[in-house]
């Protein structure tokens, strides 16, 4: 399970949410909050992914799923219904279902999945398939089918119950009559009466009506009764928990839609060996939700240096990079599509995190100590495949002491050959030898804005603050004229 | 369907600036005297009133209707009457709240009775249009064809047939039904229901019938039997709404319409009881002309017929009528009296006038001072340019802007400099102006420039000094206050002694 920090501070519990969108299933919640160990089950996962990226797929599944649960729905409904209405769910589940596994059979096998998930998944439904009482249970339930198309009794409703008898047809259909009388006064459109009922659809007074049929359609009946005697059985056991188990695909599948429709990228990520590590055009899930203006982004090495310290300018996008590439990390580790043009990447076995917290007055350590604690527990976990992302840590001191510690720990990290990012206003951490240095850049047209682009390069000569001073005429000089 | 359009209103959309027109020109003094409290008559006036769009065609059309309806005045007000005490009538005796329920069987049974009513009023102006002279108008005699077409004795007598089946046999509904997906009952047929039958038929029915008898103590039964009823009739009961619904617009509809023609009685009546004269306007292109021109909510205040107006120009180009001159000599009335019957000629009613001939069936647009505080404010001026933008937009060659006062919330120097450009965009544009106005600069510059085309107005003034509250075409004696000035410079003791 994902721990509480890193859920914390990378926003996952919020993204694990957006993800699950109105489904509250708490089975699909625990498999998003519990990172693969084994890499092999991840491109395993990524493979169906591939798959179910293709649109026909993906429908295929969905609508195959759908089905499915409306048949457990229809055999959970006969545990309460009257006898009368019993045999008709049961034959209806059987219906729905046999459809499903074979326009899903057909369907699928017609497009040829190349994943090995869905090439096992389609070998089980053949057998399913060719068994005799797969069989059997189709050809009796289109019997039984036709035979309950032939019905339709007349209704009577009296003072005091219910008359029901065959009907012969000699009616004369009153909606027609009426439709027909006033024709003259028909425009064509207008308001529907609608009608609401409070009552259900199986009730006593249905039971009693369907019995009234049954007394005149007697053998029609013994047909839906003795197809339910003779097939208990709808819903095979490895179909049903495929069912629930794609629901994992499913639903991140839509999750990507939903990002998708509004102009962004989904990508499977591949695993490096060598260290490297390749991540074109990511960008926040969190703000493309928001409906905020999303920068994508670039992260690059070639697996020699693996520590990058990014700084610039306040409210520049640092944190938004850091977190973003966290939630693309912790994905992978899922074995989820990223959200990025490309990525190439480290299995990651942890993740680690060091954001900025308040200081608790119940606490004996100072936000400072606190900071070394946090640092220290960091390398203690950490090995070549940990991704540790800090924020503004050591940054109440001075920056000297703060550059010191920085250096101490970016080096014990870097002897690990863990991966970091280490975001920081003191300039000078940027320039040890083992790092990459990152750089939040302002706007091109106003470079008192942000561009919310973060690149490879040395940390801004000039401050921010200072531009502004010198606005006002509130520098050195500006001050020496104006004050005589 | 019962095809009649006696307004030709087309999409009835107003002109942008309704409100303000309604408020500058006094038409809700118009419309009171036309509704005589009808609130029904005031809603159809005020619409007619203020339609954006009108053409010659058009006035023509409720011209020769509105002609009709003085003339068979008896017929058009017992039509009136038969439509409203329908309409009344329904209203009463039907749960119209019952009608936008989720309840078919209600429905279906207030429908029905609505429509019994309904049909008792088709049956009567049935037999009033039989006997009534006949129309000369195109508008009343398409209405009389139309209806006649449409509704005949026969139809009625099968329409109360059927409507009463949902009043008497709604508790015992018979219908066909199948069986479907998981057992449900589908596609229910409601059935005419067969009345008792012959004992013998009871007999041989007999064990071809099958009885579920509720329980007296079943709660829940009877409600389920409404439930399916509900699902068996909402069918119906749409029909028979939309049906009722239908032949409900069709009173209605009517009624709006004929209310516009029992306005226009009660405005006659009006201008007999004061003798003010009436006249059908003209529309001829290249002249704005009328004589004895009153201004009809003065009128109405007064009781009494105001001093009249008369003017004719030369309209082959579009113009401006510069309306100036001292306080209380009757330029805002006269403007009044030319919005008042451009509306009412657009609308097809007669005016308060010898004669009346427009160029063209504009629209009418007016940019009245508003307040009564004359403080200079650019606050105050910005909100009058943002008013005049706000109804620029619409203005199409051929209309008509009425301006009293405006640009006055500033200096008359700069307010000139923006009435020029106003006015010149507005004549060039083809739309015509009558501005009351005192903003010397302007209306110097302008006649200028514009000569024939420029129409300067000013209050008569008899010798004796008396003022006539009419207005005269005058001019302006530029270097009039300079003569003056060098005049009584140049002699100062003649004036002193």
């Amino acid at each position: 399970m994902v721990g509480n920090d890193i859920a914390k501070d990378l926003r996952i519990l919020e993204l694990v949410d957006d993800i699950l969108g109105r489904n509250r299933d708490e089975f699909l919640r625990e498999l998003y909050l519990e990172p693969l160990s084994r890499e092999e089950a991840a491109v395993f996962r990524l493979m169906v992914f591939q798959d179910l990226m293709i649109n026909d797929v993906y429908r295929m599944v969905e609508g195959f799923v759908e089905r499915i649960r409306e048949s457990e729905r229809l055999i959970q409904l006969k545990e309460e219904a009257y006898d009368q209405h019993k045999v008709g769910l049961h034959l209806d589940a059987a219906l729905t279902y046999i459809d499903a596994v074979e326009s899903f059979y057909n369907g699928l096998r017609a497009i040829g999945p190349r994943s090995e998930g869905l090439k096992q998944f389609l070998n089980y439904l053949e057998q399913v398939i060719n068994s005799p009482y797969f069989r059997s249970m189709k050809e009796r339930a289109r019997e039984a089918k036709e035979t309950r198309d032939r019905i339709i009794i007349k209704v009577r409703f009296v003072e005091d119950g219910v008359k029901v008898s065959k009907y012969n047809g000699d009616g004369e259909d009153l909606t027609a009559l009426v439709e027909r009388t006033f024709s003259i006064f028909k425009d064509g459109n207008g308001e529907e009466v609608k009608w609401i009922k409070s009552t259900g659809d199986m009730t006593h007074i249905h039971a009693a009506i369907l019995e009234g049929a049954f007394r005149f359609y007697r053998e029609e009946y013994e047909i839906l009764r003795r197809f339910m005697e003779d097939f208990p059985t709808v819903i095979d056991e490895g179909v049903r928990s495929f069912a629930r188990e794609v629901e994992f695909y499913l639903t991140y599948l839509r999750y990507m839609r939903r990002i998708m429709e509004r102009g962004y990228t989904f990508s499977i990520p591949s695993f490096t060996r060598d260290g490297s590590m390749h991540v074109k055009g990511f960008y926040s899930l969190l703000l493309v939700k928001a409906g905020k203006a999303v920068v994508s982004n670039d992260i690059d090495t070639d697996g020699a240096r693996r520590i990058f310290v990014i700084t610039g300018m306040n409210s520049g996008g640092k944190t938004t990079f850091a977190i973003s590439l966290g939630q693309l990390v912790y994905l992978s580790t899922l074995g989820l599509p990223v959200p990025a043009v490309e990525a190439r990447l480290p299995f990651f076995t942890s993740i680690m995190t060091a954001f900025p917290t308040e200081e608790d007055p119940r606490e004996s350590l100072s936000r400072l100590e606190h900071d070394v604690v946090r640092a220290l527990n960091i390398i203690k976990r950490a090995n070549d495949t940990t991704l540790v992302i800090a924020n503004e840590l050591f940054s109440t001191t001075t920056s000297d002491e703060g550059f010191q510690l920085s250096k101490l720990f970016l080096s014990e990290l870097n002897n690990k050959r863990s991966y970091c990012l280490f975001i920081t206003f003191i300039p000078k951490v940027a320039s040890l030898e083992f790092t990459i240095s990152l750089v939040a850049m302002p706007s091109p047209e106003d470079p008192e804005k942000p561009s919310y682009r973060i690149i490879p390069g040395p940390p801004p000569k000039e401050y921010m603050a200072v531009r502004i001073a010198a606005k006002h005429q509130l520098l050195y000089d500006d001050l020496r004229r104006v004050v005589k | 369907m019962i095809q009649f359009d006696l307004l030709r209103m087309g999409d009835s959309s107003k002109i942008s600036i309704a409100d303000d027109l309604r408020v500058d020109l006094e038409l809700d003094k118009i419309i009171a005297v036309a509704s005589n409290g009808d609130k029904l008559i005031s809603e159809t006036w005020s619409n007619m009133l203020l339609l954006r769009n009108s053409s010659e065609d058009v006035m023509r059309y409720r011209q020769e209707a509105v002609r009709d309806a003085l003339a068979n005045r008896d017929v058009i007000i017992k039509m009136y009457s038969i439509a409203r005490d329908t309409i009344e009538r329904v209203k009463r005796d039907v749960f119209i709240l019952l009608l936008r329920t989720d309840d078919p069987p209600a429905v279906a049974r207030e429908t029905s009775r609505g429509i019994r009513i309904l049909l008792d009023g088709l049956e009567e102006m049935l037999t009033l249009l039989k006997s009534s002279p006949s129309f000369s108008s195109t508008a009343f005699r398409e209405f009389v064809s139309s209806f006649t077409a449409n509704i005949n004795d026969q139809f009625i007598s099968s329409a109360r047939g059927v409507a009463s089946i949902f009043d008497t046999s709604r508790e015992n509904i018979t219908f066909s039904v199948k069986i479907g997906s998981s057992n449900y009952l589908k596609d229910p047929v409601l059935l005419v229901p067969r009345e008792g039958g012959s004992f013998l038929s009871r007999i041989l029915s007999l064990g071809k019938e099958y009885t579920y008898k509720l329980d007296p103590r079943d709660e829940a039964g009877p409600r389920i039997i409404y439930d399916i009823k509900k699902w068996v009739l909402h069918r119906s009961a749409t029909v028979l709404l939309r049906s009722f619904n239908d032949m409900m617009k069709f009173f209605e509809d009517l009624m709006r319409q004929l209310s516009f023609y029992v306005g226009v009685i009660n405005m006659s009546d009006f201008f007999a009881r004061i003798g003010l004269p009436q006249t059908y306007p003209e529309v001829n292109p290249g002249v704005f002309a009328f004589k004895d021109l009153h201004c009809l909510s003065l009128a109405i205040s007064t009781s009494s017929k105001p001093i009249p107006s008369t003017l004719s120009i030369n309209a082959s180009d579009s113009f401006a009528i510069l309306i100036t001159g001292a306080n209380r000599g009757g330029k805002t009335t006269f403007l009044k009296a030319i919005g008042q019957a451009l509306l009412l000629a657009r609308a097809g009613i007669f005016v308060p006038a010898e004669s009346f001939t427009i160029p063209t069936s504009g629209a009418v647009y007016t940019h009245f001072l508003r307040g009564e505080d004359r403080a200079l404010s650019y606050g105050k001026f910005e909100e009058e340019v943002k008013r005049f933008r706000g109804f620029a937009n619409f203005l199409r060659r051929g209309d008509f802007v009425l301006m009293d006062e405006s640009f006055s919330s500033t200096n008359p120097i700069e307010a000139s400099v923006v009435a020029e450009n106003v006015v010149s965009a507005l004549v060039d544009s083809g739309v015509n102006v009558a501005y009351v106005t005192f903003l010397q600069d302007f209306i110097y510059n302008f006649t200028r420039r514009y000569g024939e085309r420029a129409v300067l107005l000013v209050p008569e003034r008899l010798k004796s000094g008396e003022r006539t509250f009419r207005l005269v075409r005058g001019s302006l004696q530029p270097g009039y206050a300079m003569d003056l000035w060098v005049k009584l410079s140049s002699n100062p003791s003649k004036e002193q002694h």
